[in-house]
């Protein structure tokens, strides 16, 4: 240890020590996290150029003596008014109606951190901000939300958008409300919101990376890229189905699915023939028979409906998807991992800007680990690092790379 | 009434689209270019590049914190806000270096005042509480934290820039806000300290001179 050789030795295993720690995946994606939520605040509501309470806290405790930051403790954990400002400099007055006109983006900042940007026509109004509980009525449009949420300090937002009622479990979430057609979209980011009311049975939790979309409509009217799929069914099956309550028997499926109830419309579609059911099926349905097959077995079903989907709509997002689920479901039900790894080859072949390359190639480097091929694995952690060091797999794809 | 749900799918691909942000392709000085610019993926893409390297630096000088996270976010967050200020833009990394330094000594201070302070648990700051002593590797980072965690701010982070980063002294006295020669005096006070400190600790000093295998001496 006398010589400077020693030393640098020293700091290069200090080094391996610290790269090869399994918190290191963790903590590089709480902080990729934490940064890019902030960026986004910042860059929201750019003229207030005001540090998150995080930070805010950390330069408290930096510089504040003791006593002061005693009695500033105190004073941060009381439950104080919450304002909002709209764009850069308007303040927010309680019901007044705020608009996104002529294709513009308005940011709406509140005072505890929170932002809600309205897109697309966006029209809503600020109900409430009392005592830490914040409702907001959505009158119209798109909403981006990202909510702040502070520890130690119990806050709820709420959100009433036409006849739904959206509560807010977690962070970063897509209202998209079309009041002409009472239609509804809430797309999830990050955590998760609960939907309820409307034509929904039941609450739904829409967790991050999900989407929900009911249809209301007395019409029945299926949304437009659903129709050829719909004529697209063979004449054969038109022809057999003559009579009115005939034709109605035999779509029970499709009213089954459509209104979420997955395990009957899936017993449905198998009493009207699957295979037939299949060829007729739209992507939405296809898909919903596939989480059916998942959820409530035979998984047989779900692979049938999700190779038909792969058949029928070729190159189509959605098929890519199938693929994604195909791996999946060879993977966790059948444990042939080589056809797994296959079908997330195909996934990201197919999409390679999908929203789910993360996982696939978090389970392609799983996949080819347990089938024995090492070297893909090796290759894919490799390539999982470079594109996603702070991702879920990382610490997985670190290990993998060290053995 | 229809519902779809879909769990873990792609969103819907008819009426709306959720806005994808944009990847960024390039090297350091498009980055720098497109942090500038407010590129929507540069921020990401800056994590990425760097996340490991500020880490790294963070923890060789604190040893375990849980606030590692929030460091990292910190880090990169002064970063963003001064990068307009970046003239270097090939020096990229060794500015990145100082930030996390600057940040990593606050962080020091802070601990240091809630020690004295006594607000916040002892048990929160005690690095034992964060190791799990389950292998050689972490026992041996272990001993290195404690080693490390003795010596003086300035000796530690002269020593951790010296021999784990292997930047160069003016590289490192630059990340330290400091003279090459001041610099200098305080790298040579802490290889003298971490070598007092390791001939403290025959076991350690034996790991270090012979390899990853941690020999208990029985006495």
């Amino acid at each position: 240890m006398d010589r400077k050789e020693d030393l640098e030795a020293t700091g290069a295993r200090y080094r391996d020590l610290i790269l090869q720690d399994p918190r290191a995946g963790d903590e590089l994606r709480r902080g990729r996290a934490a940064f890019l939520e902030e960026v986004e605040r910042q860059n929201a509501a750019a003229s207030l150029r005001r540090p998150s309470a995080r930070r805010h806290r950390r330069w408290l405790a930096l510089f504040v003596p003791a006593a002061v930051a005693a009695g500033a403790a105190a004073f941060w954990g009381w439950p104080r008014p919450v304002s909002f400002q709209i764009g850069e400099a308007r303040q927010g007055e309680l019901g007044s109606i705020v608009q996104a006109t002529d294709g513009e983006t308005v940011p709406i900042s509140f005072s505890e951190g929170s932002t809600l940007l309205l897109r697309q026509g966006g029209r809503i109004r600020v109900l409430s901000l009392a005592a830490g509980d914040t409702r907001v009525l959505v009158e119209d449009g798109v909403v981006d939300a990202v909510i702040a949420h502070r520890a130690g300090t119990k806050t709820r937002w709420d959100f009433e958008v036409g006849s739904y009622h959206v509560t807010v479990n977690g962070t970063k979430f897509r209202m998209a409300f079309r009041a002409s057609e009472r239609s509804l979209r809430v797309s999830t980011e990050e955590g998760s919101v609960t939907v309820a009311g409307g034509c929904l049975e039941r609450a739904q939790t829409v967790s991050a990376g999900e989407s929900l979309e009911p249809f209301c409509s007395s019409g029945e009217v299926p949304p437009p890229d659903d129709r050829p799929a719909i004529e697209a069914a063979p004449a054969a099956a038109a022809r057999d189905v003559a009579p009115a309550t005939r034709a109605a028997r035999a779509d029970r499926w499709r009213e089954l699915l459509a209104a979420g109830r997955l395990l009957e419309g899936l017993r449905a579609a198998e009493r009207a023939n699957f295979e037939q059911v299949c060829r007729s099926a739209t992507q939405k349905e296809l898909m919903a028979l596939a989480d059916a097959g998942r959820f409530f077995g035979p998984s047989k079903r779900a692979v049938a409906a999700l190779v038909a989907l792969r058949e029928r709509f070729p190159g189509s997002v959605a098929a890519g998807t199938a693929a994604f689920t195909l791996g999946r479901i060879v993977f966790e039900n059948d444990h042939a991992y080589a056809r797994a790894a296959s079908w997330f080859e195909t996934y990201m072949r197919e999409q390679p800007s999908g929203p789910l390359m993360g996982d696939a190639f978090g389970r392609l480097m799983e996949a080819r680990l347990r089938s024995g091929d090492t070297t893909g694995a090796r290759a894919s952690a490799e390539q999982y690092l470079r594109r996603f060091p702070g991702g879920p797999y990382a610490g997985e794809a670190r290990g993998i790379m060290s053995r | 009434m229809k519902l779809a749900t879909s769990a873990g799918f792609a969103p819907f691909q008819d009426r709306f689209t959720l806005p994808t942000p944009l990847t960024f392709v390039g090297d350091d000085a498009a980055l720098v270019e497109a942090l500038r610019a407010g590129h929507p993926g540069a921020a990401a893409k800056f994590y990425d590049r760097y996340a490991e390297h500020v880490r790294l630096t963070l923890r060789s000088i604190l040893g375990p914190d849980e606030e590692i996270p929030d460091l990292l976010q910190e880090v990169f967050i002064r970063a963003l806000a001064r990068v307009r200020k970046l003239r270097e833009v090939d020096r990229l990394s060794s500015w990145l270096t100082t930030m996390a330094v600057f940040v990593a000594r606050a962080q020091i201070r802070i601990r240091s005042r809630r020690r004295w302070l006594r607000v916040f648990s002892p048990e929160r700051t005690r690095p034992s509480q964060l190791e799990q002593p389950s292998s050689d590797a972490r026992r041996a980072l272990r001993e290195l934290h404690a080693v490390l965690d003795r010596m003086p701010i300035d000796e530690r982070t002269a020593f951790v820039l010296r021999y784990l980063h292997k930047i160069t002294l003016l590289e490192a006295a630059e990340a330290c806000e400091t003279s090459l020669a001041t610099f200098k005096r305080r790298l040579a006070r802490g290889e003298a300290r971490f070598r007092e400190a390791v001939r403290d600790r025959p076991e350690f000093s034996q790991w270090l001179d012979e390899g990853t295998r941690w020999t208990e001496k029985k006495t």
